[in-house]
């Protein structure tokens, strides 16, 4: 009995010891810049991506207190902020949580972030079947703003309605009439809310154009769905300009800050690819953005990433 | 996003030797030891975080069992509790304890509390209410107090089975505090989770490997005590069945 009583308390000793010493030595906030002041939260893999904590670096040369890796723009990076374990979080531009938690969407004032605008990625052969897809969908992706997409986002996630629903009363209030379509179309989408919203939004616009839709959800990543787009399983998919582009081109570095020429990029890309075809890119985008809680902006007197950069007070 | 180049592991290709190959690489580059991401710095870390989630759970599972195995009353109640620890999963109440503890240490620490103190309880409650009971007797009919019966009767007969206890527990806790990675904690589970989310192979299999060295030691190290313990003149040496350990239900040598 002794010796294990030696053995746990001395253990235990060790630990505190050991931990008090790494706990002080931590804790140096340099003097500078503000961000010097500030732990940014973001994906484990922030560090190493250009559109992430490297292209702050080297954008706006930004360097933080502390990079504290949670998830990607999901609840621990939101909790984080919530209670200030780190001061500026890395979210989705489109997350509904930036404004029911008021934080502030710091401006990417030195466009690092590409142009990840939605657009609609569509195979031809249904384009030339029933050319009403191209008509619906380009009607649809002009009234989508970033405003619209961040609010119907909410109703899924904050709210609790369905993708269906949410986009059927989205859509009775847009009042589209387009007609003429016949024969059965697949659209797909990947496995988030975003893209169940717009998936049905999608499949209610063309069967209400007369088509017979076949909804493939839930797919997965890029990897899964390229190839299905290519070999025809689905039809139609909502994707993101910059990213779809550097995915198709294997990273050539060609999307841009530009949504209308990173689409035009894309589609000269797609062409090879079984005969794909980006459409209009709508304005909302759904790309990295910075955000601050309020209280952060209002000390720091935060609007923009660049402002981060300049000197603290 | 696809990365050119390599991550066999996730895009399912199996190439088992490349990966195997550059894990050695890896643990060959002198970088990977120094710093905070080191390995030294981050073995460290997770020993520092075990540790304390064991001494915790026992100062508080400990006392308890000895009380409800000498007591022999209130038993159900204890199997009853270790049973709901058992059942939850650590990964969910770290994840509930962030909005309350926040990230890192503060919320990995209670969560492996919660998950030490069931084999120490259980183990505790069984092996004092299991000692044979003439020797409880005989104790008694020298005139020993209830305490004494408990120290010194009690707990040296049921020492091998509380240190297998510990030994399960601690094991336990060695292999789940790679979660603490999740909610920006340190530890060896920062090479997982960042190898994931990298697509860095090399770093996966280095950690997961690291985490099964840790958790190996720690084993023999609870069986090491255990040898010392029972060498002792005036403990009883008792050939009893552990608790499951994840090592295969071995039986106490």
């Amino acid at each position: 009995m002794r010796h294990i009583r030696t053995a746990v308390l001395g253990a235990a000793i060790l630990a505190l010891i050991v931990s008090a010493c790494s706990l002080g030595g931590g804790s140096q906030a340099s003097r500078g810049t503000i961000a010097s002041q500030l732990s940014l939260a973001g994906p484990p893999e922030c560090p190493e991506r250009p559109f992430c904590l490297k292209g702050l670096t080297a954008t706006y040369g930004i360097t933080f207190k502390e990079f504290k890796p949670t998830d990607a723009g999901g609840p621990i990076t939101i909790e984080a902020l919530k209670r200030g374990d780190a001061q500026v979080g890395l979210l989705f531009t489109s997350d509904p949580a930036i404004a029911v938690n008021g934080f502030v969407l710091l401006r990417d004032d030195k466009q690092l972030q590409l142009a990840d605008n939605l657009v609609p990625v569509v195979r031809q052969a249904a384009i030339d079947a029933n050319p009403v897809i191209t008509d619906a969908l380009n009607g649809v992706m002009a009234k989508i703003d970033q405003a619209t997409l961040t609010d119907l986002n909410k109703q899924v996630t904050v709210d609790g309605s369905a993708a269906a629903d949410v986009a059927k009363a989205w859509l009775d209030a847009q009042g589209f009439t387009f007609s003429g379509g016949s024969g059965t179309v697949k659209v797909g989408s990947t496995n988030f809310y975003e893209q169940e919203i717009l998936g049905e939004i999608y499949a209610q616009v063309l069967e209400q154009a007369g088509l017979t839709v076949e909804r493939k959800f839930q797919l997965g990543s890029r990897e899964i769905v390229f190839p299905a787009l290519e070999s025809g399983d689905i039809d139609i998919l909502a994707e993101y300009a910059a990213t779809a582009l550097e995915f198709v081109n294997k990273g050539a570095g060609e999307a841009s800050t530009d949504p209308v020429a990173t689409v035009a990029k894309l589609n000269e890309r797609l062409v090879g690819m079984g005969g794909l075809v980006a459409l209009d890119p709508a304005a909302a985008t759904d790309q990295n953005g910075f955000v601050v809680t309020r209280e952060t902006a209002d000390k720091f007197g935060l609007v923009s990433i660049s402002d981060l950069a300049k000197p603290a007070p | 996003m696809a990365r050119p180049g390599g991550h066999p592991l996730v895009a399912g290709t199996g190439d088992v030797m490349a990966v195997l190959t550059s894990t050695i690489a890896w643990f060959l580059d002198p970088a990977h030891w120094t710093g905070v991401d080191g390995v030294p710095s981050r073995t460290g870390e997770h020993v520092i975080l075990s540790v304390l989630a064991v001494v915790i759970a026992s100062a508080i599972a400990l006392p308890a069992g000895l009380v409800v195995g000498h007591a022999d009353r209130g038993e159900r109640i204890a199997t009853a509790v270790a049973g709901i620890g058992r059942a939850v999963p650590s990964y969910a109440l770290l994840i509930l304890f962030v909005p309350f503890f926040g990230l890192g240490f503060s919320s990995a620490l209670p969560a492996l509390v919660l998950l030490a103190i069931p084999p120490i309880l259980v183990n505790t409650v069984t092996g004092i209410r299991d000692v044979d009971a003439d020797t409880v007797e005989a104790g008694r009919g020298m005139g020993m107090t209830g305490r004494e019966v408990l120290m010194d009767v009690e707990v040296p007969a049921a020492l091998p089975v509380i240190i297998v206890g510990l030994r399960t527990s601690a094991v336990q806790v060695v292999a789940t505090t790679t979660l603490a990675a999740l909610v920006a904690g340190g530890g060896l589970g920062r090479y997982i989770v960042d190898g994931f989310a990298r697509q860095q192979d090399d770093r996966i299999v280095a950690g997961a490997f690291l985490v099964a060295v840790l958790a190996i030691v720690t084993e023999r190290f609870f069986t090491w005590i255990q040898r010392q313990l029972e060498g002792r003149p005036g403990t009883l040496r008792l050939d009893v069945p552990i608790a499951p350990s994840p090592f295969g239900g071995r039986v106490a040598d």
